[in-house]
């Protein structure tokens, strides 16, 4: 049950893109396309969950164990820029099908700061092994439904008559925030 | 030669207060800039921390640039600017607690700020130190009143006050939507698009990558 | 091409090391400050469910913590503890004071919460706070809407946030519940003795 409201919370009631802010820079820069948002959601969900499961490990057993909490940040920053590059040279070995339509993507991850802030997120609140990995994999469906959404909502918006000086990032951040506020709706989806 | 250098440095200064404004014109650092303009006083908070790190890092960068190898460059200024981020964080949890609870974990992902990566390796890797510092304080300075002004309208209009300053009187009804998520795109949003309009430029959609 | 690959290894290296090294000196100096932050907060706030504790100490019952008040001439003035739960929007954190008759309540003070500004978030406002001072937990706390409360164990939900106003109910009830079990056991420990 618990597992199920982590999931739920991370996905939708406390989306990650329109709750905590995690992934605006592609949120605003990629999604114009329903298809590659799709894309670019699957790979940014793979990396999350592999860095939930990673980055606790290297909390448990190393920055706890050896009492070094100050080393968080560095540590999971590195963690993070070398499991993408890993994936990326896996991906490329295994399937350049996939390659293709992912690794694009792949370089831009490192720098959302979705990912760093699911390690940071998951240390907070003290999640178990199986409860960051379902935490990053919620937070991973809720940044792809969000930025599929937020595509689909651009692809109208080629059609529309948006003022020039509002085009671009202005009419973005206020369908994000329309959004962000239907999204609200789902609050309470959670309690007792 | 001296009154052409300060010409450069003033240039390298004030082009980040306004023509590449990180928030405004360049459309970076948004997590931050969204996340905690719920107030004026975290505003500022954020954009003086991230000052401190992007100063920092882009002069530590600028000192030992010609020492670091092309292909481990990337790797060495992240484990710079996390290293500053976490000094950062330590010292507001330890001086500062209540700001360091308002911001939370917003202090660590400072670390994913594209702006200071973007400033390390755009400006600073290829400048001398001085220039590298005049630079990041001006970014800095840039991102904080963007922070600032955001976070200023957001608690006028949210709490009717400034900095914790009740401003509205009594028949103010405060605006809630103001301080939740989707108050903060709005507002950001309307801003930009204003500045647009008043300035006829387009905002330079770089993001980060 | 090998001189090259040994000067990447010592840069980043040496990167870590220095970085590693400022950070271990920097954190020794800011961790005694820190956590005596967090002390001083977690002081204020038993002091604040507990208004005639001058001093407080602390006894570990089956993994919860549960803080013991003390009045100037030591006698035992009540105990309080952290209650968390889920609320309308995620995790609600709470102190909560309760009498050494553990029936009644001495008042509660919202930790931390992420409820709907302005209409959720008014839990931590004294208005609502203060209605749990004095309050009994006999037989369960209950919420009432919209009217005063007439029962001394209830208290009224805030108007447009019941989610909010239940949430901290049913927190409060099912940790209390805990609570008092762990107490009773350690007095039946005590009277009888193992």
């Amino acid at each position: 049950m618990e597992i199920i409201l982590i999931f739920i919370s991370a996905a939708i009631v406390n989306n990650f893109v329109l709750t905590y802010f995690l992934g605006i820079c592609p949120f605003i820069g990629v999604s114009k396309k329903v298809e590659t948002a799709l894309n670019m959601g699957m790979a940014t969900t793979f990396v999350m969950t592999l860095t939930a499961a990673i980055t606790w490990l290297i909390n448990t057993y190393i920055l706890i164990k050896f009492n070094v909490p100050f080393l968080e940040y560095v540590a999971f920053i590195i963690t993070i820029a070398s499991l993408v590059q890993l994936v990326e040279m896996f991906i490329r070995k295994v399937s350049p099908a996939l390659f293709r339509a992912l690794g694009i993507f792949l370089p831009l991850i490192t720098t959302n700061c979705a990912i760093l802030g699911l390690a940071l997120f998951a240390v907070l609140r003290e999640y178990n092994f199986i409860e960051s990995v379902v935490f990053g994999l919620g937070a991973g469906v809720g940044f792809t439904l969000a930025l599929v959404i937020m595509a689909g909502i651009r692809e109208e918006l080629e059609f529309m008559d948006v003022p020039e000086s509002f085009k671009g990032a202005p009419i973005t951040l206020l369908i994000a925030g329309m959004l962000a506020l239907s999204f609200m709706g789902f609050a309470g989806l959670l309690s007792v | 030669m001296a009154p052409d250098g300060e010409v450069t440095l003033s240039k390298d200064f004030i082009k980040g207060l306004w023509k590449e404004n990180p928030v405004i014109r360049q459309i970076l650092g948004m997590c931050p800039t969204l996340a905690v303009t719920n107030s004026a006083t975290n505003g500022l908070a954020m954009g003086l921390a991230t000052t401190f790190v992007v100063i920092s890092a882009s002069t530590i960068v600028s000192i030992i640039k010609s020492l670091v190898p092309r292909q481990v460059r990337i790797a060495t200024y992240v484990i710079i600017i996390a290293s500053f981020v976490t000094i950062a964080d330590l010292f507001l949890a330890a001086k500062f607690p209540s700001i360091s609870k308002a911001l939370g974990p917003y202090v660590p992902l400072i670390v994913v700020n594209c702006i200071i990566l973007g400033r390390a390796e755009a400006f600073a890797s290829k400048h001398p130190v001085h220039r590298a510092f005049i630079d990041a304080l001006g970014m800095g300075v840039g991102f904080s009143w963007a922070l600032i002004l955001l976070g200023s309208i957001r608690e006028l209009l949210g709490f009717g006050s400034i900095f914790g300053f009740k401003i509205m009187g009594a028949w103010f009804t405060p605006w809630i939507i103001m301080i939740l998520p989707g108050g903060a795109f709005i507002t950001l949003g309307i801003i930009i698009g204003l500045i647009n309009q008043f300035t006829g430029s387009r905002t330079v959609d770089t993001s980060c990558h | 091409m090998d001189k090259r690959i040994i000067k990447m290894i010592v840069v980043l290296t040496a990167t870590a090391v220095l970085s590693g090294g400022i950070l271990a000196l920097v954190y020794k100096k800011a961790e005694p400050l820190i956590e005596a932050n967090r002390l001083r907060e977690l002081k204020k706030a038993i002091f604040l469910v507990l208004p005639e504790a001058k001093d407080y100490k602390t006894v570990e019952k089956k993994g919860f913590n549960i803080y013991i008040g003390i009045d100037e001439n030591g006698s035992q003035v009540g105990y309080a503890f952290v209650a968390t739960g889920p609320g309308f929007q995620g995790k609600i954190k709470m102190m909560v004071g309760l009498a050494n008759d553990m029936k009644t309540l001495t008042g509660m003070k919202v930790l931390e919460q992420v409820e709907t500004p302005g209409l959720g978030n008014r839990i931590s406002e004294d208005t609502f706070q203060g209605q749990f001072k004095g309050l009994s937990t006999e037989p369960e706390i209950t919420y009432v809407k919209n009217k005063k409360p007439e029962k001394p164990n209830e208290i009224q939900a805030i108007t447009g946030a019941t989610i909010s106003s239940k949430s901290v109910v049913a927190i409060v009830n099912k940790e209390l519940k805990k609570v008092v079990k762990a107490l009773k056991e350690e007095e039946v420990e005590k009277t009888y003795g193992p």
